[in-house]
């Protein structure tokens, strides 16, 4: 169904053809005009070149998820829309715009007629070639004749264009521009228009664009981040480039160290001495640094660890997504070492979800793990100016730790047992608070004891501060209508294809509420079993084949004394859900929930 | 200034937990004097260590200390002197730690220059397990996990931190305290990456010979040796039939933290009533 105000535009092609520069102008343009804006990456193994595909997304209305059909295929060259074309799924009635050419392969790309009734071909390679001087240009003519047929912003999209080459010389930028030109020029003189679409929108104020992995950076840096160590892994790794060339301008140092075991320890180590510490990785990276989550919840030192999840296990899908690391970031070192997890749900989420950890970390002094995803960590996405630095948020609050007082020092006990398990912290520097931390179990002074009761005593007092916490920090989110008898629960990533679907199926009048938590675990019981109370089916959407949030879920609630009858729908992950598998699920349950009244 | 500091105010009111005759007693003595020698302030110090007998070291000292995980205190101690560039970092540990667990990352620390000491109480066995083999018991010795003699060759630590370029390479022996507290106090004057590894017999479980067996098999280095001859340097790690001990290898080059310093312009902190401004860093995501 093609609609105005939203459009999804997927453009197929090489590595070398531009097809990413192409969808980052496009992207910059729409945000600039105030638009809402979703793009996804999709690339080869290779390292360089080889095909690549994105998906855009830009709508006049707030937008959750990358869309699940193409309303415009943008093809560069077919040769490499192949191997995009499980993930690259079209409308019935797609509006087709490639090359003149570059013949399409009949026998390999089944297109059904109505698929073919829109098609437009441009000449890209030859009109760049003869007006940029260039074949490499296509990408921008492409951009150029497709702004033309849609009524794409074009003058934020020239300015765009100026913007991407602003480090090039003048004459690059301006066959560019006159690459860009000659598309538009094509289209007026040469393409008569029969598709139904053009994009409406009002203008608004510009909107950023960033990443997940750079909101996460951002958040840390606002939060005070004093060190950073790390090593490079997919996803992970554009928070550790980022971090590592703004954090040392901000009086910081950021380290790559030799391995994660390296990273972690480093980190505790600049906690210990006083400073807000962080490192990033992603599944076998996480893997490693368990034995030192362990120690941060022994030792009590404030860390924050942010995991990328990829697919896995092992190497598993390095650039794809999954949520199957849920169990291992709660329950993931030996011995009962209590940790906070946190799950943001997209790219603003990123930013705050960040900010919220180091407040948690300092405050309570334990290790908190940022679960973020491939998903969220490598699309690009149009956020809200006020809620990245600005002041939209409650949580938005900055925590610096704790000096322990003149009274506290005379006879310092750094794990003294206090009401809520929080004991005075020193660090180097301070006169009379040497302590020694250690990983072995130790009294409240901090000396090495191995009796039963003093480790009962202990333990009790490290997990006295969840209780804490889950009294400190509420915050789910609901969607959807309150009323509602079936309802979704689903974490992290997954809330994009979620909101939407629910909302969806509120305008069609299926009632239907979701829940997604920030703060996974402590597990924050009362608000989950408030919703389920009136439930009669709730669908526990996630992508993890095992379903360990369901399992997770299910420690905690008992669904079958509300009398809810759990439904889950997991998936492994790879691709992310799209809308409309919720929404198929959704229709599903509702249909047979009508049959049984 | 503060008063004068004396080597029994730096220690704790723990007991060590070693047995009778090791030689991480003569270890611990001296880095009491040494510190006296130095006048460390205890809130400035830090020592770190990982798993094993000598590496309980740090909580006998009045300092900022950690006992952390095995194999791990260089990265710890890394992390430790950047967050707290001023204060004195010493990381503490034995054999096993540094050279199997942990030897993965003594490269790294050595390479980038951390501006940290590290010591390692080499007793060629796991004491702490109760005797097992570890990467410097010598080839054919039985312990308890080589029922057959130890297959494997046997660790030279000092060649190895010359091959990875650590700054300051020096060995001493716990027989002789004054010698490891001269060598201590050199380590940690010395600006940059110092590795000072210490013969420190286990009478349990190596023999209560191994004093006269190392004793027997040391020389001193004199003055005329010139510690910034990288050849030479590899030369006497490489002659195992004795054990050279004093500083064998000591170059002056640029700190990590030196490096940064060099290269980063630093920028303070805006805040705007306490909350921190990035405006700065946002004009990147404009579109």
């Amino acid at each position: 169904m093609l609609n105005n105000k939203n459009i999804v535009i997927g453009i197929a092609g090489s590595g070398g053809e531009g097809i990413i520069s192409a969808g980052e102008i496009l992207v910059n343009a729409a945000s600039s005009e105030g638009l809402f804006v979703f793009m996804l990456k999709s690339v080869g193994a290779q390292i360089r070149g080889g095909e690549s595909s994105i998906r855009v997304r830009v709508s006049d209305l707030p937008v959750q998820s990358q869309g699940d059909r193409i309303d415009v295929l943008v093809v560069l060259s077919w040769k490499n829309f192949l191997r995009f074309k499980s993930e690259l799924q079209l409308e019935e009635k797609v509006i087709i715009v490639s090359d003149t050419d570059d013949p399409m392969p009949d026998e390999e790309i089944p297109l059904t007629e109505s698929q073919r009734e829109f098609w437009y071909k441009i000449p890209f390679a030859k009109l760049a070639e003869e007006h940029a001087g260039t074949h490499q240009a296509k990408n921008i003519v492409m951009l150029g004749a497709i702004s033309e047929i849609f009524s794409l912003p074009r003058e934020a999209l020239s300015k765009s264009i100026k913007k991407k080459f602003k480090y090039k010389t003048p004459e690059i930028i301006e066959n560019n521009i006159k690459a860009m030109v000659a598309g538009v020029e094509y289209v007026k003189t040469q393409v008569v228009k029969n598709d139904p679409l053009i994009f409406e929108y009002q203008h608004r104020k510009p909107r950023l664009v960033m990443q997940g992995n750079e909101a996460i950076a951002l958040g840390a840096i606002y939060a005070g981040l004093d060190y950073y160590a790390g090593y490079p892994i997919t996803p992970s790794t554009e928070i550790m480039e980022w971090i590592s060339r703004y954090l040392p301008q901000r009086d910081g140092i950021a380290m790559q160290m030799e391995d994660e075991l390296a990273s972690i320890n480093a980190i505790l180590g600049a906690s210990f001495a006083g400073k807000k510490a962080m490192t990033a990785t992603s599944g076998p990276g996480i893997s490693l640094m368990n034995e030192g989550i362990g120690l941060a919840s022994m030792a009590e030192l404030p860390v924050v660890i942010i995991n990328v999840q990829r697919g896995g296990p092992s190497t598993g899908l390095p650039t794809k997504t999954e949520q199957a690391d849920l169990m291992q970031a709660i329950w993931g070192s030996h011995g009962d070492s209590p940790r906070v997890v946190i799950a943001p749900c997209d790219v603003e989420d990123c930013f705050d979800s960040t900010v919220l950890a180091f407040y948690i970390a300092e405050k309570y002094q334990c290790p908190v793990i940022v679960l973020s995803d491939q998903f969220i960590g490598h699309r690009k996405e149009s956020v809200n100016p006020e809620s990245i630095g600005g002041l939209n948020s409650g949580f938005r609050k900055i925590y610096q730790r704790d000096v322990p007082s003149a009274e506290e020092l005379k006879d310092y006990n750094r794990y003294k047992i206090t009401e809520n398990g929080v004991s005075p912290m020193t660090s180097l520097g301070i006169k009379g608070g040497e302590y020694l931390g250690s990983g072995i179990e130790h009294d409240e002074k901090g000396s090495p004891r191995g009796d039963a009761a003093n480790h009962a005593k202990m333990t009790e007092k490290r997990w006295k501060k969840f209780e804490y916490i889950k009294e400190e920090f509420r915050f789910e989110r609901f969607y959807g209508s309150k009323e509602a008898k079936l309802g979704i629960i689903a974490w992290g990533s997954t809330k994009g294809a979620v909101k939407e679907a629910v909302l969806k199926a509120n305008a069609m009048g299926m009632s239907v509420e979701a829940i997604i938590p920030q703060i996974v675990y402590p597990f924050l019981i009362e608000p989950f079993k408030e919703f389920i109370k009136n439930k009669d089916r709730v669908i526990i959407a996630e992508m993890s084949y095992a379903g360990q949030f369901r399992r997770y879920l299910r420690g905690f609630l008992r669904f079958s004394q509300y009398g809810v009858k759990v439904i889950p729908f997991t998936k492994a992950g790879g691709s992310p859900f799209m809308v409309e598998e919720i929404l198929d699920k959704i229709i599903e349950e509702w249909k047979e929930m009508e049959a049984q009244r | 200034m503060s008063e004068v500091l004396r080597s029994t105010d730096y220690k704790s009111n723990l007991k060590p937990i070693w047995c009778a005759g090791c030689g991480d007693f003569g270890v611990l003595a001296s880095i009491y004097k040494a510190f006296e020698e130095l006048q460390l302030q205890p809130e400035n110090t830090a020592v770190c260590s990982g798993i094993g007998c000598s590496s309980r070291l740090p909580g006998y000292i009045n300092a900022y200390t950690f006992n952390g995980i095995h194999g791990r205190v260089l990265p710890f101690a890394t992390g430790v002197k950047m967050a707290s560039p001023k204060s004195t970092v010493i990381a503490v540990g034995g054999d096993g730690d540094g050279f199997s667990i942990g030897a993965g990352h003594i490269g790294h620390a050595a390479r980038k220059n951390i501006d940290i000491t590290y010591i390692v109480m080499d007793n060629s066995i796991y004491g702490l397990t109760k005797g097992q083999a570890s990467p410097t018991t010598p080839l054919g010795v039985k312990t308890k996990t080589t029922y057959y003699g130890n297959m494997g060759m046997t660790f030279n630590p000092v060649r190895m931190l010359i091959a990875y370029k650590a700054s300051f390479v020096a060995r001493t022996f716990a027989g002789n305290p004054k010698h490891v507290q001269e060598m201590i106090v050199k380590a940690i004057q010395h600006p940059g990456f110092s590795f000072v590894e210490i013969l420190s017999p286990c009478v349990t479980f190596r023999g209560k010979d191994q004093f006269k067996i190392i004793r027997d098999k040391s020389t001193y280095l004199n003055e005329t040796h010139d510690v910034e001859d990288e050849l030479k340097a590899f030369d006497i790690a490489n002659n195992e039939e004795y054990y050279a001990l004093g500083v064998i290898y000591k170059k002056v080059r640029p700190t990590y933290a030196e490096i940064v310093r060099e290269h980063v312009t630093k920028k303070a902190k805006a805040t705007v009533n306490g909350t921190p401004k990035i405006d700065e860093l946002l004009e990147q995501f404009q579109p």
